[in-house]
């Protein structure tokens, strides 16, 4: 599924050989031109709807604008029309996970190994299928025996890095975690412009005065949790200054922990540094261990200001008496586990038969307009239109009783805030989580409710409220 | 109207012979030479006044209200001191239901004529019916003043005022009045009867027809308010009798709209669902056919896109809010279609001591009316809110709500021992925005039900709200989507004190909604609330007979009943119905 572009396609003006045709909607779908491909592909499978790589070509176009369900039609009508080749089996492996169809997902991948047992990418899809459904032995093995083939391959070594984090194995896990930046479509650390020799990626030495660049990589709730390093990196680099690149979201929040830093959001603003680490980095850099996880709760705090504001604002639109419960349910749909732990408003919807709770949407982008249409029992303030910023979600939880929250930026924030928060994590967690455990060493105030179902936020909602209705009478 | 009461215009004084002629001969009973004369003389002056007069008695005489009421909207242009033609121009727009424009005319009969017993008389009939009944009251207390007499028909308008402000016993004590005044009254004796059946006393409502029928055996308000308490007294079968032979008694065996209607729903009673059905579209499409009127789609459409367009997260954040009022009582709105249930949860509420019923409060939307006015804009509602961000402006909201509350005061719907008043106006939820800014602290309750409920109730009763959507299924399923799209727009971009009530909740689980509203609102339980249908208040709308009686799940699923007739109106609501969790299986 290469998106590297080609020169552009030559136009169709005269009658062309289908094995033509074929071609140029390949060209077309690497160039990303998707609609186009579509076209073409049709014309070809109006004629032959059998042809295979035509089939298989065509759900790929589908499977990148979104169809998916349509995507794995096509893929299986290629699987049945044409021979078992290992491409197909890897494409098709990917589909079934994104649907949920581990079963069939794992069929596919071990097929796929089976007749290309030399190509790591078909070993490195079944790594992935092995972590989604939990066989971390069998991921970390299938991992290996790629990594074996290619010792380079950035997408093995991501693999075993969250296997071995997830199973609370920092030591080996931050060093295979380095290998992020590598992984084929992920945005460098620093633009090939900024980056120069003589500026290495700081390794934990002493600087001496000299400047630090720390970089605010990987999502918001990365940056969130990895900025209790900030004071550790200054004081243990030595460095006489830190500058900092982070989105301007976040930027309000990373002055907290560096007030003198020179934050910037645009790298044409990048003062000279004398080296540069990303945020996600200064564990391994600190020797982070999961008993020496340090957490120095809190260490973001609501402007008091913005407190007050939010307590008269929620005093009138919140009815006296009850208690206050923040609701997120989505993230940000362009993070490539999205499909895992956003879900819809609608799977909170027991929670609302329970007397006495107001429930307050912090919930903002896309997923927004879910409350609009959410009609259930409880009140549901939405102040997704009145929140400006990440300073405005602190003072809110700051007059909340509780946050429940998918795996979100935003528990990152009420954890970093010392307030209470419940998280719904999961079957396969993001590796921070660890496995099993109800709590994380991350955030005190945080409580973990795991899935035991992929793809089922049932038996975890039940879980939450039974938990609020015994919040409630105590 | 007074005829050739009017200044003639100088230019075609020569006409003045002729005006007489046509004059003396409608008084004398010749409408045909009348009308010739009076047409001759207004096709060499069309201005003339007392030859307009003339053929305006004419038309209405013949039945013929368009004509008539053009006629009397040119009397009326070329004087506007000319009470006879306001009068009658304001009763002809209050019997057409067009109560704004009648208002208008009628107030400015009351300028024109401060001391007229008439002119009074008018702006009663008229704010009785638009549902300000206090403000009805004072000026019938007023005409009853100025005319120095009790007059019976007076006395009887003004008891059926105090009927629709639920003071029983003293409007009960005006028609004994009236009635002694002259006995055989229609006006009194009807609208004793039906002000006996609001409250129960069917006995009394059934001699006081009987009574009417005396002297008037062919009435058909008698016959229909006859049925109407025989379906009270659980006799629906000889009620459809009574509708049926007045039905026999006209030609082509006719019924009019409001009896199909009620025949339909007696025939619902009788579980006769196929003639029910029948009944109801056969009420609405009469409806249609005698009023003229239709859903006012375009307008509709239009305004709710406009507030789409104005209330948005970027707009609104710019916008500022009215202060709340810590000194007087609030309201507390109950939204919905009509007849979602917004009486029962309304009666529900008001028997808590701390919350009064307001009714239908008209308030809200004569404020989107008036606040380009208010707030002195070029622009409409919602657009006037523009004026917000002009210096001289930013205490507009603060305005706009002071004039939502002293008229409320002013209608008596407020009481000072009651922190709250409801305000359960139908379809409110229309100006959701509105309403967040001039009351940020107010509760918002929306009544929600099956929307093939909701459209049972529509075909089978009468009304006007929602620019008459009400007159066909297919446009209230229109407006019902439209406004459950709009109040989907205003949650998603304002934060709302809101909460949607199942009206199926209220029967399934009477206690705990009734819990959870007044938690909501933020009152302590009150055990009175549960026992809603002993709260003798009265409650105006077509829901009244509803709300007297315990809560019945007869209301909930009747839609099943008549799918096939609501079966045009299932594609419409289908997307709206899943998002509220309801299903048309």
């Amino acid at each position: 599924m290469s998106e590297a572009a080609k020169p552009a396609p030559r136009a169709l003006t005269a009658p062309v050989p289908v094995g033509e045709v074929f071609q140029i909607a390949a060209e077309y779908e690497r160039g990303g031109k998707l609609a186009e491909a579509e076209r073409l592909l049709r014309h070809v499978l109006d004629a032959h709807p059998t042809q295979a790589d035509s089939l298989h070509l065509m759900g790929i176009v589908v499977f990148r604008q979104g169809r998916r369900k349509e995507a794995l039609e096509y893929m299986e009508g290629a699987l049945r029309h044409g021979v078992d080749t290992p491409l197909y089996l890897r494409n098709i492996c990917e589909l079934y996970r994104t649907l949920w169809r581990h079963d069939e997902a794992l069929v596919a991948a071990k097929r796929a190994v089976a007749l290309a047992p030399s190509d790591p990418l078909c070993l490195h899809n079944l790594a992935i299928i092995h972590s989604e459904r939990g066989e971390y032995d069998e991921a970390l093995a299938c991992a290996g025996a790629a990594l074996a083939i290619d010792p380079r391959q950035p997408g093995a070594h991501f693999v075993r890095a969250e296997v071995l984090l997830t199973r609370g194995d920092l030591a080996q896990g931050w060093e295979e975690y380095e290998w992020r930046f590598q992984i084929g479509g992920a945005a460098p650390l620093i633009p090939p412009q900024v980056v120069r020799k003589d500026r290495p990626q700081w390794q934990g030495e002493r600087l001496d005065g000299r400047t630090l660049l720390l970089i605010g990589d990987q999502g918001f709730g990365d940056v969130i949790q990895f900025s209790r390093y900030i004071p550790w990196a200054r004081e243990h680099s030595g460095a006489g200054a830190l500058c900092i690149g982070c989105g301007k979201e976040v930027g309000g929040l990373i002055r907290q922990l560096a007030p003198r830093a020179t934050i910037f959001q645009k790298w044409d603003d990048c003062p000279p540094y004398a080296a540069y680490a990303a945020l996600s980095g200064l564990p391994r850099l600190a020797g982070t261990r999961v008993e020496t996880i340090p957490a120095p709760i809190p260490y973001l705090r609501a402007d008091p200001a913005r407190i007050a504001a939010w307590k008269e604002r929620l005093g009138a639109l919140v009815p006296r008496g009850f208690k206050r419960v923040g609701l997120v349910w989505a993230g940000r749909p362009a993070h490539n586990n999205d499909r895992n732990r956003s879900t819809s408003i609608s799977t909170y919807k027991p929670l609302f038969d329970l007397p006495g709770i107001a429930f307050v949407a912090l919930q903002k982008g896309p997923a927004t307009p879910q409350a609009g249409g959410f009609f259930a029992r409880a009140p549901l303030v939405n102040l997704g239109a009145e929140i400006h910023d990440y300073a405005d979600t602190m003072a809110i939880m700051d007059n909340l009783d509780l946050i429940v929250s998918v795996d979100t930026s935003v528990v990152h924030l009420a954890g970093a805030l010392g307030r209470p928060v419940w998280v719904m994590i999961p079957r396969a967690p993001d590796w921070r989580w660890l496995l099993q455990r109800e709590d994380t060493p991350w955030y005190p105030s945080m409580r973990l409710f795991r899935q035991t179902r992929p793809n089922s936020w049932e038996d975890v909602v039940a879980r939450i409220k039974a938990a609020l209705a015994e919040h409630l009478a105590a | 109207m007074v005829v050739g009461s009017l200044p003639p215009a100088a230019a075609s004084r020569h006409l003045v012979p002729l005006v007489e002629r046509a004059i003396q001969a409608h008084r004398h009973g010749a409408p045909d030479t009348a009308e010739k004369l009076a047409l001759e003389v207004l096709e060499l002056a069309p201005d003339r006044p007392g030859a307009l007069s003339v053929l305006y008695e004419i038309r209405k005489a013949q039945g013929n209200r368009t004509a008539a009421e053009a006629l009397a909207r040119r009397l009326v242009a070329l004087d506007a001191n000319n009470f006879p033609a306001t009068n009658e121009l304001a009763l002809l727009l209050l019997n057409k239901g067009d109560l704004v424009e009648a208002e208008a005319h009628a107030r400015n009969a009351v300028r024109i004529a401060p001391e007229n017993a008439q002119s009074h008389n008018l702006m009663g009939m008229i704010l009785t019916e638009a549902q300000r009944p206090q403000i009805g009251e004072y000026h019938y207390r007023r005409a009853l003043e100025l005319s120095g007499a009790r007059d019976a028909i007076l006395l009887a308008n003004l008891a059926w005022n105090l009927k629709n402000q639920g003071r029983m016993e003293e409007s009960r004590a005006l028609y004994e009045e009236s009635l002694a005044a002259a006995p055989t009254v229609r006006q009194t004796l009807l609208g004793w009867a039906r002000m006996e059946e609001a409250d129960r006393n069917f006995e009394r409502a059934a001699e006081l027809l009987d009574k009417l029928e005396a002297v008037a055996p062919d009435d058909v308000g008698m016959k229909v308010s006859r049925a109407v308490v025989l379906g009270r007294q659980k006799k629906p079968a000889e009620a459809v009798a009574v509708l049926d032979a007045l039905a026999s008694t006209r030609e082509g065996t006719r019924l009019g709209p409001a009896e199909l209607l009620e025949k339909g729903r007696l025939l619902d009673s009788l579980g006769d669902y196929a003639a029910a059905g029948q009944a109801f579209i056969e009420g609405k499409k009469l409806t249609r056919e005698l009023s003229g009127q239709q859903y006012l789609d375009q307008h509709a459409n239009q305004l709710l896109a406009r507030l789409k367009g104005f209330f948005t997260q970027g707009r609104l954040k710019l916008l500022p809010r009215a202060g709340v009022r810590a000194d007087v009582p609030q309201p507390l709105f109950i939204l919905g279609f009509p007849r979602s249930g917004t009486t029962l949860v309304e009666q529900t509420l008001s028997a808590h001591p701390m919350i009064s019923a307001g009714d239908e409060l008209p308030l809200i939307s004569d404020l989107t009316q008036m606040m380009p006015r208010m707030l002195n804009s070029p622009l409409a509602y919602p657009e006037a809110l523009a004026e917000l961000w002009m210096a001289d402006q930013r205490d507009g909201l603060d305005r706009l709500r002071d004039n939502y509350l002293a008229r409320a005061r002013q209608m008596g719907v407020v009481r000072d021992d009651a922190p709250w008043f409801t305000d359960k106006m139908p379809l409110n939820e229309t100006h959701l925005g509105l309403i967040a800014l001039l009351f940020p602290a107010s509760p918002l309750i929306h009544v929600i039900r099956h929307p093939l409920d909701v459209m049972v109730s529509a075909i089978s009763n009468l009304f006007t709200h929602g620019f008459y959507c009400g007159h066909a299924l297919e446009t209230a399923a229109t407006h019902y989507v439209r406004v459950m799209e709009l109040v989907e727009h205003y949650r998603t971009e304002m934060s709302l004190k809101y909460l949607p009530v199942r009206y199926e909740d209220m029967i399934a689980d009477q206690e705990a909604t009734v819990r959870a509203l007044l938690g909501f609102v933020g009152l302590d339980w009150h055990q009175g609330c549960l026992d809603f249908h002993e709260n003798r208040r009265y409650a105006r709308t077509a829901s009244y007979a509803q709300v007297t009686e315990k809560l019945y799940d007869r209301s909930v699923g009747r839609w099943r009943h008549y799918r096939a007739v609501l079966e045009p109106a299932i594609p419409i609501l289908a997307p709206t119905m899943e998002k509220l969790g309801y299903s048309s299986e």
